[in-house]
């Protein structure tokens, strides 16, 4: 039976069975992933996986369930669930299926060419990019991991409003990481790269990027502990923007958990500060055109020059405050509800270049790495306090690697407080980004 | 789950290019999650999670392959696609499966689907209560409750064929507290590897008065001085930094291939006398536990170090062969969509003889970690990463004033050397713990420790 076929028996059957509307949400996936140690092929994995998921309104209440065993038993133990789930809930909360809206954008999230490159040449390309990681220099000793992920997802949404999109899209990602050693001094460094354009992958630039990510940091110095200014590079700026990004929640408003909550046309932000999100973007491998309820998505400014425009909707917290979905419904996966999270959600880049930044500070330190950020950060209070890699900058030149440190502020006042933002926009494969940018201080503790 | 036959056939095709081990694992799991918040049951999900994962050896490759299509010759291409990666070399040879009992350790009293909804649901209200009429500043309560039925099968080449059921119940708490711009939150999340049973005899009033009683402690909290101090670390949750700062560290996966500071160093000292780790899998209903691992072998209690010698390694199946060694029964996974790796199960500092009251006495300057937050290891390095959800000075051997943002760094190698008291009150903890084959259920546990210096970030400078 087709996917089609099945998710319009369960439509059907969900009806009858006595929900008032329902939705089916079908995912599939299909990947390849390789992980080389010393020159060899060491682990293999090949997938072909997915679920479904129901979810319908009962006495009315929105009910949820999902299986990942697709066949016929699976209709009545869905439809079960989804009552007993209703059943249990508080409050019914005036929910509805959506109808769908009046156009949807034709982004294109699928790169043919990419499908067609052979599992071969997918191991070929990491060997080369080993090797040549390997030959880089004579303090690599090794790579604690060397991996090639590539994956096709599929995605269905058909409700018993009529409403049916699909959703197709690729990519991949290369995961390394590099081991030095200098003396005593062992130090790793993590690089990642991911494209949807098999052919453009630079061997070469791959290989030098994740030597250097590592080499970089031997020969660390320690330095006072202190309040410094800090330059925050791309990829650790996008990974704090990202953990802190569900401030931008009206859901997490509405809840009382954001303190944005009502600040909607006041400065939140320094007025150098732009926050975008979009269905599309060329340098990030996520988006769609429809959101995790069926909204078609659209370009909307979050931060402009500083000042908070919206916060992000789905259909049920934009009912809630008497205003239309953003299109931020999100879906993780068929195995959890609906929330409100953003598709590809960036800071705006400015003019600078990231040189000019570290050029632009008598004395401060460039943050290249964040970790510790699932537990060292509050995103009630904006309190952080994580653990950091970086470099000292001294005399507007980066003067030497810094031992472990921790930096600790808050991200509330730190969206005030940034001064430039470079050119350099970077994509984390969550569609989170960030350039660079300068904080005026935060308290650096080194180790 | 699946006939005999259709394993039998799906293992044999596996090795027909050249592989000299297969193996298969089924996993059919039901789950049911509701989450309460804002004094309302506002999310409840029911899922059924199901699939197949396939394992093929050759030499020192290893081969995964994954799907939720569950027929024969769904099944058998998947095998095939997957024996594809292996260019030649002699099959291994099928053994006739033979089925083992599984002797439970962990007794399950109340399976979680037998009992109502509703039963659940009354449990996290009274949590909610309880948290909020802690204290007036309580403004937010979040209880999630989950139970899990884990369905396994496990087969491979050598003849094993086992199953096992594995219950797990969960009950976490959030609070927060809030006054004028001040927000702080604390949290509890007990949970076992048991039935309802587990979650009907909580101590409600201990679980979610502490998540209240920290959250309202924080909101006058000061700012925590950063510099090196001596770090006393409280028992239970507390092991967590153990976990990190060595535990990972000892896993085959980082040992096999050099990349931990503790390989090949079996028979040294790593830690002073007063420290010995254990990781045990078979500990009755702790949140770690299992009667068998993700490979069908059973858990065991491993002495990983011992008065400070480095004594053993967690090792799975794999790993065992580039350390020509024995597995461990320490393979785990996530899921189905998950190649099993060595991981931790439940993992702890064993009692030593100093009493809370002498280590807090005999500080003369200090921090004391009440409840440990979350954390993180680089195992290549061995670097590590720790916030504190609560935390104290100490001053002239007493607990004085509670400080906030505090985050622990340093090396797990070192700190391990610099562990100079270890407590009688051993009690466990119960986490979630990611890594290569996924989050796991893990415990980690310790009596109270005190570490003669840490480096800790706070927000005052010093």
């Amino acid at each position: 039976m087709s996917i089609t076929q099945y998710q319009k028996n369960l439509l059907q059957q969900a009806v009858e069975a006595g929900l008032t509307e329902a939705e089916v949400y079908y995912e599939q996936k299909t990947s390849f992933q390789c992980t080389l140690y010393e020159g060899e092929l060491d682990s293999y994995e090949t997938s072909d996986d997915g679920g479904l998921s129901l979810r319908g309104l009962y006495n009315g209440k929105m009910g949820y369930a999902y299986t990942e065993k697709v066949d016929d038993d699976s209709i009545a133990f869905l439809i079960d669930q989804v009552k007993a789930n209703a059943d249990v809930l508080d409050e019914p909360e005036d929910l509805s299926i959506f109808e769908g809206s009046e156009e949807y954008a034709q982004h294109s999230f699928y790169n043919e060419e990419l499908e067609a490159v052979s599992i071969p040449e997918k191991i070929e390309c990491l060997k080369a990019i080993e090797q040549k990681i390997r030959a880089y220099d004579p303090r690599i000793i090794t790579l604690d991991y060397c991996i090639l992920q590539y994956y096709s997802t599929e995605r269905a949404l058909a409700n018993s409003n009529n409403l049916s999109l699909s959703h197709k899209e690729n990519g991949l990602v290369l995961f390394l990481s590099t081991v030095v050693k200098q003396g005593d001094e062992l130090k790793a460094g993590s690089y990642l790269k991911m494209t949807r354009d098999f052919h453009s992958l630079d061997v070469d630039a791959i290989a030098k990027a994740a030597a250097e990510e590592a080499l970089a940091h031997l020969g660390e110095q320690s330095i006072p502990s202190s309040k410094y200014p800090i330059i925050l590079r791309h990829d650790a700026a996008a990974e704090l923007l990202s953990t802190f990004m569900p401030i931008f929640s009206a859901e997490k408003a509405q809840k009382n958990q954001s303190l944005l909550k009502g600040k909607e046309g006041q400065q939140v932000a320094s007025d150098i500060l732009s926050l975008i999100t979009v269905p599309y973007h060329p340098e990030a491998l996520s988006g769609g055109n429809f959101d995790g309820e069926g909204v078609a998505t659209k370009q909307q400014a979050i931060i402009t020059d500083g000042t908070l425009q919206t916060l992000l909707h789905n259909r049920k917290t934009a009912k809630k405050d008497g205003c239309e979905s953003t299109g931020h419904a999100q879906r993780e996966s068929y195995k959890d509800t609906l929330s409100v999270a953003p598709q590809n959600f960036y800071i705006a880049p400015g003019q600078e270049t990231q040189d000019s930044l570290i050029h632009s500070l008598t004395e401060g330190v460039l943050i290249t790495d964040l970790s510790g950020l699932h537990s060292g950060t509050n995103s009630i209070s904006g309190d952080f306090s994580v653990a950091a890699r970086g470099f000292h900058i001294q005399d507007g030149q980066i003067a030497s690697p810094v031992k472990q440190m921790t930096i600790a502020g808050n991200f509330f006042t730190l969206l005030k407080d940034i001064q430039a933002i470079s050119s350099d926009l970077y994509f984390l494969p969550s569609g989170h980004g960030s350039p660079s940018f300068i904080v005026k201080e935060l308290a650096v503790t080194v180790e | 789950m699946i006939k005999q036959s259709i394993i039998e056939n799906v293992l044999e095709a596996a090795l027909a290019t050249g592989g000299d081990f297969s193996e298969i694992f089924i996993e059919d799991k039901y789950a049911n999650e509701f989450v309460l918040q804002s004094g309302q049951i506002d999310q409840s999900i029911a899922g059924r999670d199901f699939g197949i994962g396939i394992r093929i050896f050759s030499g020192l490759q290893s081969i995964y392959t994954y799907t939720n299509d569950f027929s024969e010759e769904g099944l058998l291409a998947a095998a095939k696609r997957a024996a594809l990666a292996i260019k030649g070399g002699a099959s291994g040879t099928i053994h006739p499966l033979h089925k083992e009992m599984v002797t439970p350790i962990h007794q399950i009293l109340r399976m979680p689907n037998t009992v109502e909804h509703s039963r659940k649901t009354a449990i996290m209200r009274q949590a909610d209560s309880i948290a909020r009429n802690y204290d007036p500043r309580i403004s937010q309560v979040f209880v999630r409750y989950l139970d899990e039925q884990q369905n396994v099968l496990i087969a491979n080449s050598e003849g094993k064929f086992v199953e096992d059921t594995r219950i797990y119940s969960r009950l976490s708490m959030r609070a927060t507290a809030e006054e004028g711009t001040e927000v702080q939150t604390g949290f509890y999340g007990p949970g076992a590897h048991a039935g309802f049973e587990f979650i009907e005899r909580l101590d409600l009033n201990h679980y979610a008065g502490e998540a209240a009683r920290i959250a309202v402690t924080m909101l006058h909290a000061d700012e925590c001085p950063s510099g090196k101090f001596p770090v006393i670390i409280d028992n239970e949750f507390g092991g967590v930094i153990f976990h990190e700062a060595c535990g990972h560290g000892l896993e085959a996966t980082a040992v096999a291939k050099n990349n931990s500071v503790f390989a090949n160093r079996i028979g040294e000292r790593v830690a002073p006398e007063i420290v010995t780790y254990i990781d045990d899998g078979t500990l009755p209903n702790e949140w770690g536990s299992l009667n068998i691992d993700d490979e069908g072998e059973k858990t065991r209690r491993n002495v990983l170090i011992e008065n400070g010698i480095l004594k053993g390694y967690l090792i799975d199946k794999f790993n065992a062969r580039r350390m020509n060694a024995q597995p461990t029964g320490s393979s785990r996974r996530q899921s189905y969509r998950f190649n099993p790796t060595s991981r931790m199960t439940n993992t702890f500092i064993a009692p030593g003889t100093s009493t809370p009251a002498d280590i807090i006495a005999s500080t003369e300057y200090g921090i004391y970690a009440k409840y440990m937050g979350g954390g993180q290891v680089s195992p290549s390095t061995g670097d590590y990463n720790f916030a504190v959800m609560e935390a104290y000075i100490v001053k002239d051997g007493k607990i004085e004033r509670p400080v906030r943002g505090a985050t622990l760094i340093g090396n797990g190698a070192k700190t391990l050397q610099l562990v100079d008291r270890v407590g009688n009150n051993l009690a466990h903890g119960a986490g979630m713990c990611g890594s290569l084959s996924g989050s796991l259920p893990v415990n980690v546990g310790q009596p109270m420790i005190r570490v003669s210096e840490i480096t800790v970030g706070g927000t005052k400078g010093e």
